[in-house]
């Protein structure tokens, strides 16, 4: 699988491949006691928790100590704040996914100046730069998935149709990207669709959002959603509103999988690979540490997920057995 | 709008008129704040020689279009601590772009130069400029709709592979020139003007990765620097006292085209050092067996590209490591005669190989160092940029703040408060207006006759 966005500053993709640690990496970093601390937007989303097994589980293994990890609520001032605090530990390393671009980027650049490595996931705030203010950025193609996605849920959007798109109203690299693909794919390819956005600010507010697309567009055939957590938010609506509208999201977390298994509104997922991008991450961490360096942007590819494969998608993805309720619904066990 | 626009009748015979008196102040003094070479009124008054009268005045014109701030406080130095004159850089935004042989990176500026947004996707500059333009529209209307809703739109400034002949008359684009392939049959620049209503700049991405460079990244605060951007295309921009120098033609640091020599082999030194050399050599090392991860890669079906090669390098793959390094060492051989020239106090090296591969970098340094006068190489610094596509989107955003608060830019529309009122632009666009009627009321060509091919 290829990845087919660049990265934040234009740079081409490196492959995961790059941050190998070797038998010889996990001896030195073993014996050098590093102490790392992570910022993350949430630590409750199904991605998040499998981000941090991936991660934590990784750097554990090469003898690095986490000594905090923050969740910082997707809010700007509680990760300023969460950052700060961990300036002041003087952890060896930081690695955070920012909250926002120009409200956290000060804070960002703190941890450099203050002779912190730091490791970025999924988003760079403006004006930060590589080898300056951070190492490396870890993410999925996130223009990729949004491709992905497109192409997905074309397939089940007739000619001639209006497709919404539920989009995030916050300037964050990962999901303009997402966005900007979705919407590229469809352009070039379906011409024909007219397609209608509406922004969330908050995952909360996505129900509400789905509703006045529904009421706006009677004939609404299809709707994108950036990520997973709002669209089975968005799929609830669709459903209590007796709507035959097909969903296409990003990312497979638990809901969304047994929401796709169901065979319901939510048609295809073009799933990231959290577990793996963790361990790619605490690699890419361990080989900053040992002094070595890093490319600018080390990104892994999506997988598209559909009621057909979502179960053998599952345990790739989440490194663990499908749920109960997935299998169930699949008709796997009774 | 101020009392610089006050009825003229009851001024006293003889006397200047304000509106004539006006600008001229007015644009030293946006500019003095501006560039922060005066923060204060006071600084102002001493810095410009103005009476505090004429300064107030000013002031208060500059206030009431937005382009000054007076809220802040500076330190005290004794008395009441003095006001704080800060340009708004949030007044309006620049939207910028940077054109590749392989990529489109977009982005928003604030007047400060300041990049609050970007992007950049794989895109193909040997299709139609149509749909480039498109594609540019489409991307632009995007970020207006996400970045721009509250600020007005005041400039567009382009990036582009070739070099852009300097516009002597004027310091926005008139027309479109013919800078790629294609460009000379689609008014591109025109059609921007048309969608967006504002002026519109273009550069070389040397030039504008250079200025980005100077502005935002490793060149802040240097007097002399050296910008070598090594892709398909090698080209060099020059700072000097802190300003691009852009020669007589607009066609500074075309370092591609000079002839170098390997062994029996002669060629430009694009031709024998730049990407594509990279990727055929490489293509070349798989071929003979003499590279296992080149071969291998050939193996899988993939087609080798001077990234490749790079990767292959960084890996340890011995022949990949000698294609890098015998580009790096001729690339430093001409980068050593300009810097024995110059005497830069820092050279960057550009482009996706130099800043994803050590092995290039060095190289080119070891020659630049070997063959440098020794007072050249004394202080000498050789960087890779750290800034990647951004510095052309940054050199980019520069472009169009130089161009529009130029002094002699600046007097035409500064009474306006808006760089859309200068008279040139307007006058540009009346042109492209009646030329989008004229063409809508061109009548359609005769309905073929039946049975006509």
């Amino acid at each position: 699988m290829t990845i087919t966005g660049l990265g934040p500053h234009g740079e081409h993709a490196s492959a995961p491949e790059r941050v190998l640690l070797l038998p010889e990496d996990l001896a030195r970093s073993r014996t050098a006691e590093f102490r790392v601390a992570i910022a993350l937007h949430t630590t409750v989303s199904d991605w998040a928790k499998q981000l941090q097994a991936g991660l934590v589980g990784t750097l554990g293994g090469a003898g690095v100590a986490v000594i905090e990890v923050a969740d910082c609520a997707f809010t700007s001032d509680v990760q300023i704040e969460a950052l700060d605090r961990m300036i002041q530990n003087a952890p060896d390393a930081i690695v955070s996914l920012p909250v926002a671009n120009a409200k956290v980027a000060d804070a960002h650049k703190r941890i450099a100046a203050g002779g912190i490595k730091l490791i970025l996931l999924d988003n760079v705030p403006t004006g930060l730069l590589p080898a300056k203010d951070y190492v490396s950025l870890i993410s999925a193609d996130n223009f990729g998935l949004g491709k992905m996605a497109a192409e997905s849920l074309s397939a089940h959007v007739a000619y001639g149709a209006t497709v919404g798109m539920l989009a995030y109203d916050a300037d964050f690299f990962a999901t303009n990207e997402r966005e900007i693909a979705f919407i590229k794919w469809m352009q070039i390819n379906r011409p024909d669709i007219r397609l209608v956005t509406r922004r969330f600010s908050e995952v909360s507010e996505a129900g509400r959002s789905t509703r006045v697309l529904l009421d706006e567009l009677p004939a609404m055939e299809g709707l994108f959603v950036v990520w997973d957590t709002p669209a089975t938010e968005a799929a609830k609506v669709i459903v209590a509103a007796g709507r035959a509208v097909s969903i296409a999201t990003i990312d497979l977390g638990k809901a969304a999988a047994i929401e796709l298994a169901a065979g319901g509104v939510l048609v295809s997922v073009a799933a990231q690979q959290p577990f793996r991008l963790g361990q790619t991450a605490a690699s890419a961490t361990v080989t900053a540490l040992l002094g070595r360096i890093l490319p600018a942007w080390v990104a892994l590819p999506g997988i598209p997920v559909t009621p057909d494969n979502v179960v053998e998608s599952f345990q790739a993805i989440w490194q663990s057995p499908a749920p109960r309720e997935l299998l169930l619904r699949k008709r796997l066990i009774e | 709008m101020a009392n610089f626009q006050a009825d003229s009748s009851t001024r006293r015979r003889g006397r200047s008129r304000t509106s004539e008196t006006a600008p001229p102040s007015l644009v030293e003094i946006l500019n003095r704040v501006r560039t922060e070479h005066s923060t204060t009124r006071q600084d102002l008054e001493r810095d410009t020689e103005l009476g505090r009268a004429v300064v107030a005045d000013r002031l208060a014109a500059l206030n009431e279009i937005d382009l000054i701030d007076e809220s802040g406080l500076g330190v005290a130095s004794g008395g009441r601590a003095p006001r704080l004159v800060r340009f708004s850089t949030e007044r309006a935004h620049i939207l910028v772009a940077t054109l590749d042989q392989h990529a489109l990176g977009v982005g928003i500026a604030d007047l400060g130069g300041r990049l609050i947004m970007e992007h950049h996707e794989e895109a193909d500059l040997t299709g139609p400029v149509s749909m480039l333009c498109d594609r540019l529209t489409t991307l632009f209307r995007w970020i207006m709709d996400r970045q721009s809703a509250k600020h007005e739109l005041w400039g567009i400034s382009i990036s582009t592979p070739g070099a852009v002949a300097d516009g002597t008359e004027t310091l926005f684009q008139l027309s479109t020139p013919p800078v790629l392939p294609g460009w000379e049959h689609f008014p591109l620049v025109e059609r921007l003007m048309e969608a967006f209503h504002c002026p519109v700049w273009l550069r070389s991405s040397v030039e504008a990765m250079t200025m980005g460079e100077l502005h935002a990244g490793s060149g802040t605060g240097c007097r002399t620097m050296l910008f070598v951007k090594v892709g398909k295309r090698i080209g060099a921009g020059l700072v000097s006292e802190k300003v691009l120098f852009r020669g007589a033609q607009g066609a500074v640091g075309l370092i591609g085209s000079v002839p170098v020599s390997l062994g029996d082999r002669t060629g430009t030194l694009e031709s024998m050092a730049g990407s594509d050399a990279i990727a055929e050599e490489g293509r070349a090392a798989a071929e003979r067996g003499q590279s296992p991860l080149l071969t291998d890669f050939v193996r899988r079906g993939q087609e080798i590209d001077a990234l490749q090669v790079a990767q292959a390098a960084q890996l340890g793959d011995r022949a990949a490591i000698e294609i890098l390094s015998q580009s790096g060492r001729l690339i430093g051989q001409v980068i050593a005669t300009l810097a024995n020239m110059l005497n830069p106090e820092l050279i960057v090296l550009s482009g996706s190989i130099a800043q994803s591969n050590d092995i290039l970098l060095a190289a080119a340094r070891e020659a630049i160092y070997g063959a440098c006068h020794p007072l050249v190489s004394r202080d000498l610094q050789i960087i890779r940029s750290q800034m990647g596509s951004s510095s052309g989107l940054v050199g980019a955003a520069t472009t169009a703040i130089e161009g529009l608060f130029a002094p002699s830019t600046l007097r035409e529309w500064i009474m306006a408060g808006r760089p859309q009122a200068h008279p040139l632009f307007t006058s540009l666009m009346t042109r492209i207006a009646t030329e989008v009627q004229s063409d809508n009321k061109a009548p359609n060509p005769p309905a073929k006759k039946r049975g006509e091919a």
